[in-house]
């Protein structure tokens, strides 16, 4: 059989595929295969790239330049629609789906033969025995977990008999135990013939399923290995390159005082897909790292919201700061009082992208930089602590009056992280610090945060990053569905019992188990 | 009551009904792809013009009620380009689009100001339009019919046909919508379409069915109420219907409070006339309350769509 | 062939200035051409109704009076808009602080002093707060459009206008005319220039847009309410509540179009009529677009406005234009504006379909 493949053209052939931006070139000369029932990774950090691709293949954006080859035959994919008649399914990393239809309407979305609504839903059925998933066709999707919304849009790439299957970051959401089910059903696939091809971060995975891979950075490729072969280390380097800087930990800690005490703080969620915070109580002391994991959507911005001051508590003891009870304050009273933050989403809600960076500095540090007075603002005082922000982390941009919708994932984080660091807060809580920024931001910021440790403020991490979390925090604990885990000290934690904390598994397997040595070691 | 005073309040309450209905109708389908169109009253005042002088100069009602449809959808096309293809804000869009629509109309209107038409009566034989008992089926301008055809047809196209799931797709998330391959752009600027003709045809009801003469400003703000109709009916053609026969209702109530005297007369008619629009306001609120933790608004409504 | 936007990294300033530059001048060319069309003197209808009231010296104190409301009320809208608070009913607001101010007249018509113009003017501001009040109420606390709730308030007070003065408030010596009597020359606007119409409006729409541009460029407020309007999440991160600001630009637009019907009432009109209600109100919604929600482009963008009104009396008379068609200038203006707001944010591009 393998021997005939060689003779077989490439199910999938990229040559010198290009795509650029206003100010980026997102793939510059693209080019690799991927053989029929092959498990194919792309692998790249966030911003290498990857999405763009694959956007290509299915039809979503059209390439600058470059040829694409399926079985051998050059074509032009011009829409979704025409990528689906070719065999080629996707499912997205941000799922597709509609809230406030159901499983069934969904599925019909995405299918471009017309069915009855029986005949689809035995398909439906059937592709389901086959596979060994299972979904309820009429539920409504808003009432499903994000585990069921990722098998609507398989089920939905299935029913197409896909010759490729495009999986992009498929597991970012799901807990370890739903990963694996997600690789079986990977794996049978492929034995049945379809190609797979699998985007991924996580270097695990990789080699846990895949039988090649291509390596993204920057927008081009920096190398091709079979990652079985290889270990997570040697592709670690190739993705991410020279840039990594190792990080300066001091290893001996001396915390202070508790700089934050949070006591049975309960807060209902709001709308449909609010989560309900449920009895959160962890202290943190000055000098202190404090990592929260989780898997996305388990209450992590409610935390964020309610710790920060955007969500105003009725229990005025739920958290306290020093010495004063911040429960019931607004967030601009818990910053003068000490408190900062930096919520997860970069564009409308830790900044305005519309606003310039001077008025950006406004929004938060107004009045722990006395920039205003008696209502009124002073534009010099605001624009030398821009100034300050940008020469000390190094924001790539033309100046204080340049829009902070302009400029760069990674350095609009470092500037909306310089703003909050540069007010030198008592307690810092931050969610997805280096969420979408390149390596070199990255590490800027995780240096910057544990100089502000070491200057004895108190920081809060919220990630679903649990490499950054391990590599920064002295402890750690695990937010699922609003409930927060025991808090751990670091070197008492292995990375399986996070994983079964995140799928919600309480106790019964968490025995101390020696830690991952592979994922620990920084 | 009086059986016949019932019967003729039931007539006229249909009649006051059916430009609403109509109306709304078009918004419905309009706002469940996802835009927000304020310039239906502009839309209708255009359709009731161009009905009017196409009626006048015709005599054909049919032909006008097509004219007025052409009308409704070709001024509609200016809100969808500006809102659509250059993405401009819905709101000020809708605005300018009826005082484009209020403008155009006094314009073009002047000339047959005063002018007589026919009224659209019903197409069925005196016998049934002048019975006693049976008028209240049959004593009806075909333009009521066809509005409660479009009800139904409005709710099959919407629940049951492919189409109307990819317009509620649409709605509901545009850009899952874009990425699956669906037109985003295109299927809102169908349902803007579609909602200009109605609304174009909703206008033409007025010189056609209920005044039969030109006057400026005839619909009298009926636009903004078929706006608040649609989310007074939770976005169901169902709905719809029974919420613009309430509100034909109460405007015929006002009618008879004018014209009765006596006991209507204790109540002001310039609160009657108030009422269809405090009970809007009401209605909302009861809408909001009720609906307070999940909307049945489509998710996208209002909102530009660009493709990254 | 298809267009597309491509969101530039910096928008234009010099776009943002120009556009509605642009908008006007290419109304006057559109529009000649639309009125050739239509058989009336285009070229005619456009000098007569943008070039006369500014090149003709007696038409100026006419341009104060019509603009000073116009500024006024368009100055309160801007604000509102400014935070996505999108109340587009002044014209109510305008009634309505008109009639609180006949009101005060009324009961102190036998009264004179100073000070019955001041609290004229407050009882105007109060009114057309009160208009607002409830739309206000019901968007914070229900989050009830304030769309529908102020237009719909909108229809309401014209009823309330016409209950009054058909009613109680019908003066007894006017032969059956719907009106109330004739304020006392202590409730009428005194003139500013001699020997013109000109009265207090005109410097009082003036002085409201020098504090309002103040407070929107260098103020908290004015920042808190910039940034509840591009980004809500942002502003409560940042500590600024959005329903407070609701609540405060919403008063703000009705106290100030509350205003405006003061003036108007104790104004031009001296006494409450039927034909009150002039939609300065509407217009003023265009005012506030046409003038980028800037005060002094409010400012500006008022007086265009005005002239437009007074050059289609203009017309009327000269080459018998009809009255409405300066609102499709106006629409006209608006939609140009609109569309030209793209050349601020985007860079529009041609894209051929790969096929």
């Amino acid at each position: 059989m393998n021997n005939k493949q060689q003779k077989t053209p490439f199910r999938l052939k990229l040559e010198g595929i290009t795509k650029a931006f206003p100010g980026v070139l997102a793939n510059d000369q693209v080019s690799f295969a991927i053989k029929a029932g092959e498990i194919h990774a792309l692998l790249g950090e966030n911003g290498a790239g990857k999405s763009t691709l694959v956007k290509m293949i299915y039809g979503i954006m059209l390439p600058d330049s470059g040829s694409i080859f399926w079985n051998g035959e050059k074509i032009h994919i011009k829409n979704p629609k025409e990528a689906r008649s070719l065999g080629i399914g996707m499912v997205f990393q941000h799922f597709s789906l509609f809230e406030a239809m159901s499983v069934l309407e969904n599925i019909a979305l995405g299918m471009d033969n017309k069915l009855s609504k029986k005949q689809l839903e035995a398909k439906v059925y059937e592709v389901m025995d086959t596979y060994g998933l299972s979904l309820e066709p009429s539920r409504i999707v808003s009432t499903l977990g994000v585990g069921e919304r990722q098998r609507i849009e398989i089920v939905r790439a299935l029913l197409l008999n896909p010759k490729l299957l495009i999986m992009d970051e498929p597991t970012s959401v799901l807990t370890p135990q739903e990963v694996e089910q997600l690789f079986a059903t990977l794996r049978q696939l492929a034995k049945n013939g379809c190609s797979i091809l699998y985007i991924s971060h996580k270097l695990h995975e990789i080699k846990a399923l895949c039988d090649g891979a291509t390596i993204l950075r920057g927008g081009k490729i920096v190398g091709e290995c079979d990652p079985k072969k290889e270990t997570s280390k040697s592709m670690a380097e190739m993705m991410i390159g020279a840039s990594l800087q190792a990080i300066n930990k001091s290893t001996i800690k001396d915390f202070g005082e508790i700089a934050l005490e949070v006591k049975n703080l309960s807060l209902a969620g709001v709308g449909d897909f609010g989560v309900s915070l449920k009895n959160i109580s962890f202290n943190v002391r000055h000098g202190e790292i404090f990592g929260i994991a989780g898997v996305a959507g388990n209450g992590q911005n409610e935390l964020q919201s309610a710790l920060g001051g955007e969500v105003v508590l009725k229990d005025q003891a739920a958290i306290k700061l020093n010495e004063f009870l911040i429960g019931n304050m607004s967030a601009n009273d818990r910053r003068k009082k000490g408190l900062c933050a930096v919520p997860e989403e970069r564009h409308g809600h830790a900044a305005v992208p519309d606003f310039n960076l001077k008025d950006n500095a406004i929004l938060t540090a107004r009045d722990r930089q006395n920039m205003t007075k008696l209502g009124m603002i002073s534009a010099k005082h605001a624009k030398d602590f821009t100034k300050q922000v940008i020469d000390e982390f190094n924001v790539m941009t033309t100046g204080s009056a340049a829009i902070a919708g302009s400029l760069s994932g990674g350095n609009l984080q470092k500037f909306i992280m310089g703003r909050e660091i540069m007010q030198v807060p008592d307690v810092l809580v931050v969610s997805q610090p280096t969420w979408g920024v390149d390596a070199g931001a990255a590490a800027a910021i995780h240096q910057a945060l544990i100089d502000l440790a070491a200057g004895g403020a108190a920081i809060i991490i919220i990630s679903q990053d649990l490499d950054e979390l391990l590599e920064l925090c002295d402890a750690i604990a695990v937010i699922n569905e609003g409930n927060l885990s025991e808090p751990k000290n670091i070197g008492q934690v292995s990375i399986e019992e996070i994983g079964l904390l995140m799928g919600g598994v309480h106790g019964q397997n968490s025995e101390q188990l020696t830690p991952n040595s592979e994922v620990i070691a920084s | 009551m009086n059986i016949d005073l019932t019967i003729a309040i039931i007539i006229t309450m249909v009649g006051a009904s059916t430009p609403l209905l109509l109306a709304a109708l078009g918004e419905l389908v309009v706002e469940k792809s996802g835009v927000l169109n304020l310039g239906i009253e502009g839309m209708m005042l255009t359709g009731a013009v161009v009905g009017f002088a196409v009626t006048y100069t015709t005599g054909n009602p049919w032909l006008g009620i097509f004219a007025a449809a052409i009308a409704g959808a070709s001024v509609s096309m200016i809100f969808a380009f500006l809102t659509l293809t250059l993405s401009a804000n819905q709101v000020a869009t809708g605005l300018a689009l009826t005082i484009f629509g209020a403008g155009f109309s006094a314009l073009f209107g002047q000339p047959f100001t005063g002018k007589p038409i026919a009224l659209f009566k019903s197409i069925f034989p005196d016998s049934l339009t002048e019975h006693p008992i049976l008028r209240v089926f049959f004593d009806y301008s075909p333009l009521v019919y066809f509005s409660l055809f479009m009800v139904f047809a409005v709710y099959w196209f919407l629940q049951k046909t492919r189409a109307g799931l990819i317009l509620r797709a649409v709605g509901e998330n545009d850009h899952s919508a874009h990425s699956i391959g669906y037109s985003v752009i295109g299927v809102r600027y169908g349902a803007v379409a579609f909602g200009g003709a109605m609304a174009g045809i909703g206008g033409s009801c007025f010189p056609l069915i209920l005044t039969p003469q030109w006057v400026e400003g005839l619909t009298g703000g009926r636009g903004w109420i078929a706006l608040a109709l649609v989310v007074f009916a939770a976005w169901r053609p169902g709905r719809l219907l029974a919420g613009a026969y309430l509100f034909g209702l109460i405007a015929t109530m006002e009618l008879y409070a004018k014209a009765a005297g006596g006991s209507f007369r204790i109540i002001p008619s310039e609160l009657w006339a108030s009422l269809p629009y405090l009970a809007t306001i009401i209605v909302l609120v009861l809408i909001s309350i009720r609906h307070k933790t999940s909307s049945s608004a489509p998710a996208c409504l209002g909102k530009p769509f660009i493709p990254n | 062939m298809q267009l597309k936007l491509e969101k530039k990294l910096q928008p234009s300033k010099i776009m943002l200035f120009a556009t509605p530059i642009l908008a006007v001048l290419l109304t006057m060319v559109l529009g000649a051409i639309i009125f050739s069309l239509l058989g009336y003197d285009g070229l005619g209808a456009v000098r007569e109704i943008f070039l006369t009231p500014i090149l003709n010296s007696l038409k100026w104190q006419d341009l104060a009076v019509k603009a000073a409301p116009l500024i006024i009320i368009g100055i309160g809208l801007s604000i509102g808009f400014r935070a996505n608070v999108w109340n587009i009913g002044a014209e109510g607001q305008y009634i309505v602080g008109g009639l609180a101010a006949t009101g005060v007249a009324l009961l102190t018509h036998e009264m004179s002093g100073w000070w019955l113009l001041p609290l004229m003017a407050i009882a105007g501001m109060a009114g057309g707060m009160a208009w607002v009040f409830i739309p206000a109420l019901l968007r914070t606390k229900l989050k009830v459009s304030e769309i529908l709730t102020t237009l719909m308030l909108t229809y309401v007070a014209v009823q309330l206008l016409n209950f009054l003065i058909f009613g109680p408030w019908k003066s007894p010596t006017s032969y059956g005319q719907p009106q109330t009597v004739l304020f006392n020359d202590f409730q009428i606007l005194p003139y500013i220039i001699k020997g013109t119409i000109v009265q207090a409006g005109a410097p009082i729409a003036v002085l409201i847009a020098l504090i309002a541009w103040v407070l929107m460029s260098k103020s908290v407020f004015g920042f808190q309410v910039k940034t509840v309007g591009s980004a809500p999440n942002a502003a409560r991160y940042g500590g600024f509540s959005e329903n407070k600001t609701i609540w405060i630009t919403l008063l703000i637009g009705g106290s100030l179009a509350g205003l405006a019907g003061m003036l108007e009432v104790a104004g031009p009109f001296n006494r409450m009529v039927p034909q009150f209600p002039t939609g300065y109100g509407f217009t003023a919604i265009i005012v506030a677009f046409l003038g980028r929600l800037h005060p002094i482009g409010v400012l500006v963008a008022g007086i265009v406005l005005a002239i437009t009104f007074v050059g289609g009396e203009v017309a009327q008379t000269t080459i018998g234009l009809p009255n409405a068609a300066v609102g499709l200038f106006q629409a006209m203006m608006l939609f140009l504006l609109l569309a030209g707001d793209v050349l601020v944010r985007y860079n529009i591009k041609r894209v051929r379909r790969a096929s």
